[in-house]
């Protein structure tokens, strides 16, 4: 059992664009290995998520052990090691957005999209079939005052009721 | 040297030690976890807290402090408490003593409490600082975490249940090995050592290098388990004895483990100058050899091309015989670098005293590949006492001890080989192998059929570094003992004691009883082993002038 290692097939690199910015991103820490997380979220952003091919490149990037970039990766639950819908939809149900009725949004999200909540350990659970969207549920995002509030990728909708949902996902290009 | 008071004892202690050696020196257990003598030191357990004295005598500090991170130094006269202790130590105060029950409870939270089926049973630091420092029961009902078991390598198994987090082996791989496989994954009390895997659980890379035994021996509950030990035996049903590993010329200082029937397993025993806390897997492992059934019991001739087995003294006869016919000049005597300095030392005496003959070789394990660590070097000379056997064999008369090339040309026009070789595997190359066919008559003394027996005439059984007493001297010029554990197979001899023999044919005056003996006699006829007798080198060794 033990004697199977994965064969990395198809080495990860960073396209140009990415390549360049990580350059210029390595410049402003002092030790490489701090660049961890800037160097995983750009990997991400262009791959979808962390394979271990990412995780081996990074390592190398930073000049780190892999075991180093897995235990990072495992421990941020924004790094995802399985692939996610193009969406990731990230809705808070801490108190302030639970007394706001974030059940009434979330029921309205699960309904809609016809999928469950992902969990840390199974991303696919949350993940629907056309692979568009991942639901997700997440501790306070910061935004008490205009509760309940969603994060779909980077950006945040605030004050949602089930209309603003049917609203948003409309507009969202495929 | 700091004067500190620890508990009611007033104690001088080095500037620098902590207080967990400062007690562990005068007897007092500060129970620890994560804290490890040959690592770094990150106070995460938080088992070792102690009370600190540090303005005065009668209030503690505010807060308990761990034992492991708290050095002590010698202060100015102004700064001493009480005008003379550098600090004041108490860890068996009730607050200390409540804090270690606590922290136990939380400690074993999420563990399995499996102890009837673990292998460390017996040997836990959780199970025996549970005993002497824990609560009776836990107060947590709640579901535990049942992370599942893992292979991490070819050796080391995880049962991560058992697991308390303390880090000490992921310490060790970016430490000593330097090859930082190990690490944690997941978060708070989801945390479990790992090695990279991706998603579905395939590791990316193993815990295989070759000193990962060692996480093992550091592993303070059973959670890091040798696949080479698993389920073979108890551990309190083990005898243990002090040695030496045989694996190479570096001489670790280990703990052989065994019953009647054989070795269980080989650990390593702490020394400064040599290895440390650690050996390597290649040595921790290759013991297997000392239980096979294949191992030599009996004397064997050869009969019409064929090995048949014989009694001792038909074999010392048949010997002599050869032995006496031919001159001294046709001789070649090779003893060997597996060999303890006592085998070699009696083996030159007999070809000197009794032979009469200048002619003498060494024979040992082929060279393999140097390994080095950050902490720790695998040395490329793969047997354990090259150096003492150079020595030894060429100490009689100045003799040149013929190796390598030389050493077959002369075997090759040789009439009578005594080949003493003890190497456990070894091929023999082309060379070797015609130069001591070209032998009329070869007498080999061997531990297992090889390729040396197979061209023998005779075969003399001889034994391990586990079934005999004697010395081993390492490539930096330590004098080191191993010591017998099991009985050797069959009717196999120490290979001195079979040498003796042999000399006695002739009406040598051998009387050596036990190796002790000999080393006396190395120490008074050996330049530089003047120190080197077995009660002078005990546990620590001696190092050669």
């Amino acid at each position: 059992m033990a004697d199977e290692i994965i064969q990395i097939e198809t080495p990860f690199q960073f396209n140009e664009e990415n390549r360049r910015e990580f350059d210029e991103l390595i410049g402003r820490y002092p030790i490489k290995e701090a660049a961890m997380l800037p160097t995983l979220h750009l990997a991400q952003r262009q791959e979808g998520y962390i394979t271990p091919a990412v995780m081996k490149h990074v390592a190398e990037l930073l000049e780190v052990t892999v075991m180093k970039v897995k235990d990072v990766v495992t421990f941020y639950p924004m790094f995802f090691e399985e692939p996610v819908g193009k969406y990731v939809i990230r809705i808070c149900h801490t108190l302030p957005c639970a007394l706001r009725d974030c059940k009434v949004v979330l029921d309205h999200l699960k309904a809609k999209l016809g999928t469950d909540v992902a969990s840390e350990t199974n991303l696919a659970k949350g993940t629907t079939d056309d692979g568009k969207f991942t639901l997700m549920k997440v501790e306070c995002l910061a935004s008490c005052d205009v509760a309940p509030v969603i994060m779909v990728n980077d950006d945040l909708y605030k004050n949602l009721t089930p209309e603003k949902i049917d609203e948003l996902l409309e507009q969202l290009p495929n | 040297m700091a004067f500190i008071k620890l508990n009611d004892l007033e104690i001088e202690v080095e500037d620098g030690t902590n207080i967990v050696e400062a007690a562990r020196q005068h007897g007092i257990e500060v129970p620890h976890y994560c804290y490890h003598p040959g690592l770094s030191r990150p106070a995460n357990c938080r088992m070792c807290l102690i009370d600190l004295y540090l303005r005065s005598s009668e209030m503690p500090e505010r807060q308990l402090a761990t034992g492991c991170t708290t050095t002590v130094r010698s202060s100015p006269p102004e700064r001493k408490i009480d005008g003379k202790y550098d600090v004041i130590v108490r860890t068996d105060s009730p607050r200390v003593i409540k804090a270690r029950e606590d922290i136990l409870e939380f400690l074993l939270v999420h563990h399995p409490l499996d102890c009837p089926v673990c292998d460390q049973a017996g040997e836990c630091d959780l199970q025996d600082f549970s005993y002497r420092h824990g609560h009776d029961k836990s107060r947590y009902v709640e579901v535990k975490n049942v992370p599942p078991k893992k292979d991490l390598g070819p050796d080391v198994l995880l049962y991560t249940t058992r697991c308390i987090v303390c880090t000490r082996c992921i310490r060790f791989c970016d430490e000593v090995s330097g090859s930082g496989e190990l690490g944690l994954i997941n978060r708070g009390s989801h945390d479990e050592i790992d090695i990279p895997r991706n998603h579905a659980g395939t590791p990316i890379q193993l815990l295989d290098n070759k000193l990962a035994g060692n996480v093992v021996d550091i592993c303070p509950v059973g959670a890091l388990i040798s696949k080479d030990f698993l389920f073979k035996s108890r551990p309190w049903f083990l005898k243990k004895e002090s040695s030496i590993c045989s694996g190479c010329s570096v001489g670790c200082n280990i703990t052989v483990e065994y019953k009647e029937d054989g070795l269980y397993r080989i650990k390593p025993r702490f020394h400064e100058d040599i290895n440390q806390h650690w050996m390597c897997d290649d040595g921790r492992l290759g013991y297997h050899y000392v239980n096979s059934d294949d191992r030599l019991q009996l004397p064997q001739k050869r009969v019409e091309d064929e090995l048949v087995t014989t009694q001792w003294a038909d074999a010392l006869s048949l010997i002599t015989e050869k032995l006496t016919e031919v001159e001294p000049d046709d001789v070649v005597v090779i003893g060997s670098a597996q060999a303890t300095n006592e085998d070699n030392f009696v083996l030159q005496q007999f070809a000197h005293d009794v032979l009469k003959t200048t002619q003498l070789g060494l024979f040992g394990q082929l060279p393999g590949e140097e390994h080095k660590f950050p902490q720790f070097t695998i040395e490329a000379d793969k047997n354990p006492n090259t150096a003492g056997a150079r020595t030894i064999l060429g100490s009689a008369n100045g003799n040149v001890v013929l190796e390598g090339e030389t050493l077959w040309e002369k075997v090759a026009g040789a009439k009578v080989v005594y080949l003493v070789s003890g190497v456990p595997e070894r091929a023999l190359n082309e060379t070797e192998k015609e130069a001591l066919g070209k032998v009329d008559f070869l007498i080999v003394q061997d531990i297992l059929p090889s390729a040396v027996t197979e061209l023998a005439d005779v075969v003399l059984p001889g034994t391990t570094f586990a079934e005999k007493d004697g010395t081993f001297t390492n490539s930096t010029g330590w004098v080191q003992r191993i010591r017998k554990t099991i009985d050797p197979p069959g009717e196999a001899q120490a290979d001195w004691l079979i040498t003796q023999q042999i000399a006695k044919q002739f009406g040598g005056e051998f009387e050596y009883n036990f190796a002790g003996e000999i080393a006396i006699a190395i120490a008074e006829h050996v330049e530089g082993y003047g120190d080197a007798t077995h009660q002078k080198i005990g546990d620590a060794g001696v190092k050669l002038a």
